[in-house]
């Protein structure tokens, strides 16, 4: 995506004002801009969550279909993700115009939740090596204002969260087949497991700083932008006592670059440590309010707001 | 002519409504920042949101001197549907719909009064329960009202099918994804209800000419209580955003 | 070494509305009948049929004589002979610059309608076509006039003033052009020590206040000083005012140097600035200003 034109002198502005700490509408370099969430949004989807971050607005459904698991891992389901980029939120992205953008960020997605400490595919698995879930886990954009990573990765782990499994008696009958029983009840379903689920954190290089949470003039000035894909941390994500609860270290689960620049291995290892730290904030903060959120639907009966409000 | 059931002995339909009722629908316009307009409505379960771009210069290959050039785009998102879609956009069905959506908001605008222009409409359909063409004019609509284009009248859509009580027919408005599926006939229709005219009608399933003209008619009716309601919101979100300032009596 | 990161749920949004007047005026939308045709002019936002006088938006009316318009909330920038804007240039061509000014179509800056250096009576030579990119290019960013109304729309710009011309370091804010208020002045040094352009097409230029006593010959030096750091102090009033104009836009508030003022005012009780990107922030300021302006237009 190309964004905004911004002039010369425009960006010596938004650079010196990296290189200060002090960006231009009043925020350091490590801070985010406030965010809104709802869950439950889509009733044609076993889990959504809508994340609105200052103008970038994601909305993210989950779909569950009962699959074959794979031969090479029997005991495992599986998990897809697909992006895509509504036109509503630019009319670049008519058409197939925002494909190359929607697959980098799947792909980045399908990476950072690949490895089994990010997220337990096991949890999946219904009969093994003959039935599991597969979820689809749908992104739509619906409005650029910068950092469509962060924002997706933040929206499909409250996603994740509000999805609900339901249960499924399976059994073995004769010829190998498998006789599967889902109950009638709706309110009879599981929920997944999703404290370690990753949380991409995108570091813009600006001059020779590099800042979170770009917006989308400051994008446009980058040469080149990490992204690094954490681990969660159980613990946020439980409402019971936490001690019993082994305290996870984040962990990077993958790391990606975009842009035509390059960085200093120094640089780099610096930006790494900085997206950690990131990481785990946000991930403090969406463990907080999906739980907060969580708690009011116990108490009142869920009023979905959406796009009325 | 036996066709589905779908009025009970009571005269109520599969999902509770009388013959003559549409599904509830609530509105919002001015959604987003970064369109000119936005709107976003729920008709029953059918949910879509709508962005306009625009007026805007036309691009080279689509500039006309008659007036302006009004392009749209239908998109579903994959999980909107009970069955998920594979592709949100691009498949036959979208694209028809884009034409249709073309010919219903063409209908509407005073084009003419904009050379060389261009509107971009795009609808995302996050969740269709029936009906989703209509809703998706109706949300246009809002969306061109949001971004302050001239439209001779609101354009507004909707649809209408048959059922049968005893041997009287029973023209129903509104149909609903219960009543698509049970494959009754189903006639859509998008009009201009302040001036009584019809910019856009689709038939499905066979209907004897006899019955053409009652169904056609709740169809219009629909349609006109469709503006009524828009129009509600629109005053609504004027008198929200009004302040004392801006009006400027010379 | 931690960042500030809020997440809130959708029920806990703040609906910005500040509506100062319970009293609302007579609105009118698409198709509705405005008046039988008697004597009345058909002007912006109406059209006639079957002999009555129609609406074509959703507004407000506006009369002047005869003349009736609707004034829908908002739109794209409907601009007139005389209007501030601000705009980027899309695209260098023959003997003229396109900009972007939101309106429906691009408008235009002509090589004649610029002040090139060496004084205002000099003829445009072939040197200085091919010169046009050294004095605008692509993205950049100018305040102007606008000269003249062409019969499709479009605008013809004009920067024959010092004070109009290409931008320098600061910062863009974009809103509906509907909210701002035409006014004689659109130039602002404000007492914060700042100064903001608040173009007619919706674009605010906030920078600031420049050290002026550059002259137009002295490339060097003007070179030199675009590219020297923004202080920091200025540098804090500048996202200070500009999250405030984010405030008020957010409340659909008009805007003019006094709305930004007594906002600007109101805001200072934040201490960091980054505290007024918080919703409810916002619709503090919004409102403690709109309760100010209230009471101006009182007395």
């Amino acid at each position: 995506m190309a964004g905004p034109l911004l002039s010369s002198t425009e960006k010596i502005f938004i650079l010196h004002g990296v290189q200060n700490d002090y960006r231009s509408d009043g925020r350091s370099n490590i801070d985010y801009r406030p965010m809104e969430l709802e869950t439950d949004v889509v009733s044609h989807a076993s889990g959504s969550a809508r994340l609105r971050l200052a103008n970038t607005d994601i909305l993210v459904g989950v779909k569950t279909e009962i699959d074959v698991p794979k031969p090479d891992n029997p005991g495992k389901g599986k998990i897809e993700f697909f992006v895509d980029c509504s036109a509503n939120a630019t009319p670049e992205f008519e058409g197939r115009g925002g494909e190359q953008l929607a697959n980098s960020i799947s792909n980045m997605m399908q990476r950072a939740y690949h490895t089994s400490q990010a997220f337990n595919l096991k949890q999946l698995c219904i009969f093994e090596g003959k039935q599991c879930w597969k979820l689809y886990v749908d992104i739509l954009i619906l409005e650029c204002g910068g950092n469509l990573c962060d924002a997706v990765s933040l929206a499909v782990k409250a996603a994740l969260f509000n999805t609900r499994l339901p249960f499924v008696k399976a059994a073995l009958m004769d010829g190998g087949n498998v006789d599967l029983q889902l109950s009638d009840d709706p309110y009879d379903s599981k929920q997944l497991d999703i404290g370690c689920a990753p949380l991409l954190v995108t570091l813009c290089k600006i001059g020779d700083k590099c800042v979170v949470d770009p917006s989308a003039e400051e994008e446009s000035c980058s040469v080149i932008s990490l992204v690094v894909g954490v681990t969660g941390n159980p613990k946020f994500y439980c409402t019971e006592d936490t001690t019993n609860i082994l305290n996870v270290e984040c962990k990077c689960s993958t790391i990606g670059m975009n842009g035509p620049g390059s960085v200093a291995p120094k640089t780099l290892k610096d930006a790494i440590n900085q997206g950690i730290i990131a990481a785990k904030c946000l991930d403090e903060a969406l463990g907080k309010a999906l739980l907060r959120e969580r708690q009011e639907t116990i108490v009142m009966k869920k009023h979905s707001y959406g796009f009325l409000k | 002519m036996p066709g589905p059931d779908l009025l009970s002995s009571q005269g109520l339909r599969l999902d509770g409504r009388r013959p003559n009722e549409l599904r509830r629908i609530r509105c919002k316009l001015g959604v987003f920042t970064q369109p000119d307009g936005s709107a976003y409505l729920e008709q029953g379960n059918t949910k879509v949101l709508a962005a306009v771009y625009g007026p805007h210069q036309a691009s080279k290959s689509k500039t006309s001197t008659d007036g302006v050039v009004v392009n749209c785009q239908y998109s579903m998102a994959t999980f909107s549907t009970g069955e998920r879609k594979n592709r949100p956009r691009g498949d036959r069905k979208s694209q028809e719909m884009s034409l249709h959506l073309r010919q219903s908001l063409t209908a509407a605008i005073k084009t003419e009064l904009y050379p060389r222009s261009q509107i971009d409409v795009y609808v995302e359909v996050l969740q269709a329960d029936g009906g989703a063409y209509c809703a998706s004019v109706n949300a246009a609509t809002l969306a061109l009202v949001d971004a302050g284009i001239p439209l001779k009248a609101y354009a507004c859509a909707c649809t209408a099918s048959i059922a049968w009580r005893g041997s009287e027919p029973e023209p129903l408005v509104d149909v609903g994804h219960v009543e698509e599926a049970a494959g009754g006939v189903c006639l859509t229709v998008s009009s201009l209800p302040s001036t009584r005219s019809v910019a856009l009608l689709e038939l499905s399933h066979k209907l004897h000419m006899d019955y053409f003209d009652v169904v056609l008619s709740r169809a219009m009716q629909g349609c006109r209580d469709i503006e009524v309601i828009l129009d509600r919101a629109v005053r609504e979100h004027l008198a929200e955003g009004w302040t004392k300032q801006d009006v400027v009596t010379i | 070494m931690t960042g500030h990161v809020s997440i809130k749920l959708a029920s806990e949004r703040v609906n910005h509305c500040v509506a100062a007047n319970n009293e609302l005026p007579r609105f009118y939308t698409p198709g509705e009948v405005i008046s039988g045709m008697q004597d009345f002019m058909r002007g912006h936002g109406t059209y006639t049929e079957d002999d009555c006088l129609k609406s074509s938006v959703a507004g407000v009316m506006q009369k002047v004589n005869k003349l009736i318009c609707i004034r829908p909330l908002k739109s794209r920038y409907v601009g007139e002979i005389g209007d501030v804007v601000v705009g980027r240039v899309l695209e260098v061509q023959q003997r003229r610059w396109k900009i972007e000014t939101n309106s429906r179509l691009d408008s235009v800056l002509q090589l004649s309608s610029v002040n090139l250096p060496g004084g205002e009576l000099r003829r445009r030579s072939a040197e200085d076509e091919q010169m046009m990119r050294k004095h605008l290019q692509e993205g950049d960013l100018i305040s102007a006039e606008v000269q003249s109304v062409f019969s499709d729309g479009s605008l013809s710009l004009h920067t024959r003033s010092l004070k109009y011309g290409k931008l320098v370091q600061g910062t863009l804010v974009k809103v509906f052009p509907s909210l701002i208020k035409r006014r004689k002045n659109h130039f602002h040094n404000l007492p914060c020590g700042i100064s903001v352009i608040i173009g007619n097409n919706g674009y605010i230029w906030i920078s600031p206040q420049q050290q002026d006593i550059l002259l137009e010959d002295n490339k060097d030096e003007i070179q030199n000083y675009e590219l020297q750091p923004v202080s920091r102090t200025d540098r804090e009033t500048m996202a200070r005012v500009k999250n405030c104009i984010a405030a008020l836009v957010a409340s659909k508030m008009m805007l003019d140097d006094t709305s930004i003022m007594f906002a600007f005012e109101e805001s200072l009780k934040y201490d960091n600035v980054k505290d007024l990107l918080d919703p409810e922030a916002m619709l503090d300021i919004a409102f403690l200003a709109q309760h100010r302006i209230n009471t101006v237009m009182e007395d």
